[in-house]
């Protein structure tokens, strides 16, 4: 297992393992995206029925995604700034004071990672309740509005992330570069701007990436701090839960996508620096020479052109329709047998003969079972459409029955008409 | 060396705009960002649950009836304690250590061939590929799990097409994919502490410890192991304390029976809208996990200061 | 360039908490002189250099540059350049933007800054070298550029702060002569900062020799050398057998003390002559290249008779390690005059020396690295 001495069996248990391992953490995300280009209108990859790209339509057609799109932006801008110069400063604060004091404050600097992420969304939005109301601002006052607190209980903890990355690299200057710019006439605001910042300059970058990011996709401050508005991540949570369609598959291929070709550029910009610095030739040719991760990343936008060219005049009606008409046959063969061998086995809220019907219909019910806590009533239940497709086509209304299923506690009297779905329009 | 105040001797050292600006955003992140709102938090959590009309009246008064909820129930339950909060507090407790410990076997032989074994560019892609998982929203992982473990997902598919299985076996009502997610959700977490810390551990310690005839096995527990240990605790206490509070993956993924702690608090909040009755609920979590992480740490002799690097 | 100009230093005391860091330092450094402190490491001599620059406050006294005092006048003010001991070139700069540096922080347009580093790189012999990165140098290019950028500055003092230290030894003594070489031609006031005697004695003007924060002697090199004021110095500076032992006798500058070895005659250090007093702690210091193996005219008080215990033949010497009875070392020097040699180790000879070039001083701490 350490290296090459060790013998040819080792070898193989450890090259098994990782590849399970990266199995692990590929797999799901694969037949994710898989599922995205099925016609099933439940994210399956087997039967595999047609191919079809109708699922992004809808994603891109989805009102309320979009809305979430664009706050979930304008929050992270917020963060990333925030965060950026809240930990820039901490980092700064913690190679200045005392060493004595030093291992405490770093404690509760980073405290805020450790800290489930709703501790965190709740003590925010309890803060600023408080503020508002010993200020005596209205309700809608910028203390209550959803953006705003959802900013400030993300900086939080991303400050800390933020702090992290610039530490990292502070460890590496040399202070006495400081001191030299001072003597050679500098005052502190032009030795900072001039040295420290210069050097900070990858670390700011690489802070404001992590910040985007945690931010983009925070769910569990997020639910707490958004009030009545909906971020992205706090949208796609409510559509999972609400029922699974390949809309969402769709989403992650987007997802996925752009994260390979960003981590594939990353990796072809680094490399290509490297080699700059040991002296090989600049230039657009020089860029992909000897740089498979150049390559790749070419190839990857290449693809995605080639599918996107494909999908423009790809048309799955036909097959569609004999997708149908096998499935029917399918179904009129099992019928009398056996209830349906993709039925779950517990008791699900739809009734049994309407799922084998339509088999996007049972999975749907599948859905509610898991996120529904028994004894409940799923009163609000999305009106049942006669076809999948349908269904998604106007998620805002259903929505928000299994929202509540599912954090339902058992014992706790379900509110029928609770207040956040009023809030949610 | 004269004496001068520290506050002044900062502002000189870093300049009047500079020193300012530190100043301020770091006591704007600890007052306004940290510790008031947990203040906030903790005051709301002795408060009675008022109408807003009776808020600030003489019925306001400080209490500690939301603890006292959460141990004994409603009053004349006839348990004598709260067998279904406490419960669920407790099973959430126990599983996300459960996840934290099957987290560390999983990701213990990836971070340490990432740390003695791979070179160059070999780690390197293997470094972007534990990263680029990250990028994808944590929701979506948990969807992904959703689709491959629900009851017509790939793996019961599979198993009936193979006829190993006769009927779908239900992986979310047995809180399989419920754990499965959680570890996959913060692999990351778990490995990079690992890899920081077996990574600073020089290869000829391991080379002579085989020089001196000991089994692959004892290496480790014996030199790899032990010198992994703040590694080993910061990994642990990270994801141990996410798991704990995880809340989108025990929704999306969790069985209908087995609720996480983090949704009762959700319901507190939005479904019986009793705020107080959440943040009390809340602080149970932060303090039980911090008490829980702070006792193995001192288990392990393993400082707080080490954590995060 | 602006000429050199004196710096004063003022019963100096610097305090770190309860440490005190350097102790009552009175120095006169005269304008355009190349003056070096001399001390092993945390003698308090960084300190010092760093109170001169700014980036410390003396907790008492005063430092005056060109007569004024610096109090509370921060680094960027002062009339003085730092050359730091890993020498802190800009490494996100290219040469040229490193020299220009203290141009670019008083607003000189980016012409006339490239105009003046190509002068510098000129005078330290990188021309043409400017738009490459520090990386991209050798240790002793860098060693150049960081003199030429605390030029630029237009210093009236330059404070170097071990800056050979990093170099290897050919490189290092190569530098000596070429920073002497500079300091004549910019006519600046050098503080030099060193823990290598060789660099002091070489190339000062003066040479102030430091220990444990207390500036022990003063002098120009020979001084230093010859007639040490302290134990320490005379310990630190170049090698010296050292024999403790007590005053017999004072006559005419010059003392007979016993030692383990006998009664030894030596001329009194300068510094020490009011305070050393008969029956007094002494030590005499003899040089290995002191003793030697027949002086006409020794007598018993400038014979040691010992025993050889080892032999280095390293060319132009010879180096003889010898033993006396009573157990204590000493070191002999021979110059090679094409007949040394012994009778080999395990033989018994005799070591004399003129008492003019022993020293006797009140005892005291030596240096820790003899």
């Amino acid at each position: 297992m350490t290296g090459r001495r060790s013998p040819r069996w080792s070898q193989w248990v450890i090259g098994a393992y990782l590849l399970l391992f990266f199995a692990y953490l590929f797999g799901p995300l694969l037949i994710m995206a898989v599922t995205a280009f099925n016609s099933s209108s439940f994210p399956r990859v087997s039967p595999w029925e047609c191919l079809t790209f109708e699922w992004f339509v809808r994603l891109v057609e989805d009102q309320r995604l979009m809305q979430g799109l664009r706050n979930s932006l304008i929050i992270a801008f917020g963060v990333v700034v925030l965060s950026v110069a809240i930990g820039l400063a901490g980092a700064l604060f913690l190679t200045q004071i005392a060493a004595r004091s030093r291992a405490g404050t770093y404690t509760v600097f980073i405290s805020p990672i450790l800290m489930p992420g709703v501790v965190l969304g709740i003590a925010t939005v309890l803060f600023w309740d408080r503020v508002a109301g010993s200020i005596g601002m209205a309700y809608g006052g910028l203390f209550y509005d959803g953006i705003f607190l959802t900013v400030l209980g993300q900086s939080c903890f991303i400050a800390s992330y933020c702090l992290l990355v610039f530490l990292a690299r502070l460890q590496r200057f040399d202070s006495q570069l400081i001191d030299a710019a001072l003597d050679l006439g500098a005052t502190n605001t032009q030795a900072f701007r001039r040295i420290l910042l210069p050097f900070l300059k990858p670390a700011i970058g690489g802070a404001a990436v992590i910040a985007f990011l945690a931010s983009f996709e925070n769910y569990n401050t997020t639910v707490f701090t958004i009030s009545f508005y909906n971020t992205f991540t706090v949208e796609v949570a409510q559509k999972v839960r609400l029922g699974i369609d390949p809309t969402i598959s769709a989403l992650a291929v987007i997802v996925i996508a752009i994260s390979l070709v960003a981590a594939l550029a990353n990796e072809a910009g680094q490399s290509h620096q490297q080699r700059r610095l040991e002296g090989h030739g600049r230039g657009f040719v020089a860029f992909f020479t000897r740089n498979p991760a150049a390559v790749l990343a070419a190839l990857a936008v290449g693809v995605i052109v080639v599918v996107l060219a494909f999908a423009v005049q790809h048309d799955p009606a036909a097959c569609k329709a004999r997708a149908l008409e096998q499935r029917l046959e399918r179904q009129q063969q099992y019928q009398p047998a056996t209830p349906a061998p993709a039925a779950p086995t517990q008791s699900a809220p739809a009734a049994p003969g309407a799922r084998d019907l339509n088999p996007g219909q049972g999975s749907f019910g599948d859905v509610f079972r898991g996120g529904l806590a028994p004894g409940s009533t799923p009163t609000p239940e999305p009106t049942p459409a006669p076809t999948p497709d349908t269904r998604s086509l106007n998620p805002g209304q259903g929505m928000f029955g299994d929202v509540f299923g599912g954090g339902l506690a058992p014992g706790t009297t379900p509110a029928p008409e609770s207040h956040e779905g009023d809030s949610e329009e | 060396m004269a004496k001068r105040s520290w506050l002044g001797g900062f502002l000189d050292r870093n300049g009047q705009a500079l020193g300012l600006y530190i100043l301020l955003a770091v006591s704007f992140w600890l007052l306004f960002l940290i510790i008031l709102p947990q203040l906030a938090m903790i005051d709301f959590s002795l408060r009675h649950d008022l109408p807003a009309a009776q808020q600030g009246g003489p019925q306001d008064v400080w209490t500690f009836e939301n603890y006292r909820h959460f141990i004994f129930g409603l009053p004349g339950n006839p348990d004598g304690w709260n067998r279904l909060d406490v419960g669920v507090f407790g099973r959430t407790i126990v599983a996300a250590a459960f996840v934290t410990i099957l987290n560390l076997v999983i990701c213990y032989p990836v971070a340490y061939y990432l740390a003695q074994v791979a070179r160059g560019r070999q780690a390197r892609v293997m470094a972007v590929a534990l990263v680029v998982p990250y990028w994808v929203n944590e929701i979506l992982r948990a969807f992904a799990f959703r689709i491959i473990f629900g009851a017509t997902g790939v793996i019961n598919s599979t198993l009936l097409t193979l006829g190993i299985i006769d009927l779908p076996i239900d992986f979310i009502r047995a809180d399989i994919a419920l754990y499965a997610g959680l570890g996959y959700a913060y692999v990351l977490l778990m490995v990079f502490p690992l890899y920081n810390a077996i990574e600073s551990l020089d290869r000829n310690q391991i080379e002579a410890a085989r020089d001196l005839g000991a089994p692959w096995w004892r290496i480790h527990t014996r030199i790899v192991l032990p010198f992994a240990k703040p590694g080993i605790t910061s990994g642990c206490t990270m994801v141990f304390m996410l798991a704990a509070g995880a809340l989108a993956a025990p929704q999306i993924l969790g069985g209908p029976s087995n609720l996480w702690f983090t949704q009762l608090i959700y319901g507190q909040f939005f479904e019986s809208v009793n705020w107080p009755r959440g943040a009390a609920y809340a602080i149970i979590l932060l303090v039980a996990c911090t008490l829980l992480v702070l006792l193995v740490m001192r288990l392990f002799k393993v400082r707080l200061g080490e954590i995060g690097k | 360039m602006a000429g050199g100009v004196s710096v004063e230093l003022d019963r100096l005391l610097v305090q770190f908490d309860e440490f005190v860091a350097v102790r009552d330092a009175n120095v006169r450094i005269e304008p355009g002189e190349f003056f070096s402190f001399l001390g092993p490491s945390g003698c308090g001599k960084t300190t010092i250099l760093r109170t001169i620059s700014g980036f410390l406050e003396p907790t008492s006294g005063a430092v005056r540059i060109d007569g004024k005092d610096m109090a509370f006048i921060g680094p960027n003010k002062r009339p003085t350049a730092l050359i730091f001991q890993n020498l802190a070139l800009f490494p996100l700069m290219t040469v040229w933007e490193n020299i220009a540096f203290a141009l670019e922080m008083k607003g000189v347009g980016a012409a006339d800054r490239r105009k003046h580093a190509d002068e510098l790189l000129a005078l330290i012999a990188l021309d043409g070298q400017g738009d490459k990165y520090v990386h991209e140098l050798s240790g002793g290019q860098k060693q150049r550029v960081a003199i030429a950028r605390a030029l630029c500055a237009e210093p009236s003092v330059l404070l170097l702060d071990e800056p050979l230290s990093a170099l290897d030894l050919k490189l290092r003594q190569h530098m000596r002569t070429e920073l002497r070489t500079i300091q004549r031609r910019v006519g600046l006031t050098f503080i030099y900062i060193t823990h290598d005697q060789g660099e002091a004695l070489t190339m000062s003007d003066h040479v102030a020799v430091m220990r444990e924060g207390v500036i022990e002697q003063i002098g120009d090199g020979r001084t230093i050398y010859d007639d040490p004021a302290t134990a320490f110095v005379a310990s630190f500076v170049g090698e010296n057998n050292a024999l403790p032992g007590r005053v017999a006798e004072i006559r005419d500058g010059v003392a007979l003390v016993d030692t383990s070895v006998g009664r030894l005659r030596a001329r009194i250090a300068t510094a020490a002559r009011d305070r050393l007093r008969t029956d007094a702690e002494a030590i005499v210091f003899i040089r290995p290249e002191a003793l030697d193996l027949d002086i006409a005219g020794a007598s018993a008080e400038t014979t040691i008779q010992a025993t050889v215990i080892g032999e280095e033949f390293e060319g132009p010497n010879m180096h003889l390690q010898l033993r006396h009875d009573g157990g204590a070392e000493l070191r002999v020097s021979l110059v090679n005059k094409g007949r040394t040699g012994t009778a080999g180790i395990g033989s018994s000879l005799a070591a004399a020396f003129d008492p003019m070039k022993a020293v006797a001083l009140p005892s005291g701490a030596l240096s820790a690295e003899e």
